[in-house]
């Protein structure tokens, strides 16, 4: 990782990876879409409704794993003090939020025909729901401490005892007694939905990473450009 | 995909919200990415 340190090395990787990745997240979309909507059969429970996995499930999956990279990135930015570091977390942030919103905003619309109620203070919910508090609160210390190092250290403190709750949400189903069905895919013992059903969700899994991935390079690219920009103003203003 | 069965309408909005989310954060970040680089270049062709 150290040698992707220079942001301008890291720049150059980013700006020749990205059309690569724009183009496979957009083939992933396109068959995951297909196989979601086209060729995956209806539940004999749920009927049509399973459909909603498709784009909860991803989501859900994407928000928790932008929160283990935050949560990665702080832990090395205080260990080996990588430039890149607090740059990567930062910029990852609002990208997750929005995930996690999708999640709980999907799972609250299969939630009504399937239990009856938008909402249950169900243990995967509310833990949920706490990852959404979690991105807010990390957000709103990047916004509201104005000296960039003592928001990064408040930050990388937020993100990494945040990350207890990563574990929270994944074994939430089996810890408590829960409304949410327990794990069907990553779980000892193999998946244990039908194929029909399996590949698409896990193509619209990779279009989400793919899609990540692409907007946090695009994201880190500008957040590095606005604090080129803020060094440059700093240093016109001193010789002045 | 059967468009007329019972409860349709919430897959419908959940493809539709994710939709309007994801595109919403492309063009945020995507915009803000243009703005910044247009900031720096302008910025760089001053003379300080």
């Amino acid at each position: 990782m150290q040698q992707f340190a220079n942001p301008t090395r890291f720049l150059k990787l980013a700006n020749a990876a990205l059309p690569y990745i724009w183009i496979i997240t957009l083939a992933l979309f396109a068959v995951g879409l297909y196989g979601a909507l086209g060729t995956a059969p209806a539940d004999y429970q749920q009927g049509e409704t399973v459909r909603i996995m498709f784009v909860h499930v991803p989501a859900a999956w994407a928000a928790m794993m932008v929160y283990s990279i935050m949560a990665l990135a702080s832990a090395m930015a205080i260990i080996f003090r990588h430039p890149l570091a607090d740059v990567a977390a930062k910029t990852a942030a609002p990208i997750g939020a929005v995930f996690c919103f999708l999640a709980l905003a999907t799972g609250s619309l299969w939630g009504k025909p399937m239990w009856g109620a938008w909402w249950v203070w169900d243990a995967r919910l509310t833990s949920m729901f706490v990852l959404m508090l979690l991105y807010v609160g990390y957000i709103a210390i990047w916004q509201a401490i104005e000296e960039p190092s003592r928001a990064a250290m408040v930050a990388r403190i937020v993100a990494l005892v945040g990350f207890i709750n990563i574990p929270i949400i994944k074994f939430s189903v089996e810890w408590w007694n829960s409304l949410h069905q327990p794990a069907s895919v990553f779980r000892i013992g193999g998946p244990t939905i039908d194929r029909s059903m399996l590949w698409p969700l896990l193509v619209m899994g990779l279009a989400y990473t793919f899609l990540f991935l692409a907007l946090h390079l695009v994201s880190m690219r500008s957040e590095l450009g606005a604090r080129k920009m803020r060094n440059l103003l700093i240093a016109r203003g001193g010789r002045s | 995909m059967d468009w007329t069965a019972a409860h349709a309408g919430f897959v419908t909005a959940s493809y539709v919200l994710s939709f309007i989310f994801i595109a919403g954060l492309m063009a945020y970040v995507l915009l803000r990415d243009r703005r910044v680089k247009r900031a720096l270049l302008e910025m760089e062709k001053e003379k300080p």
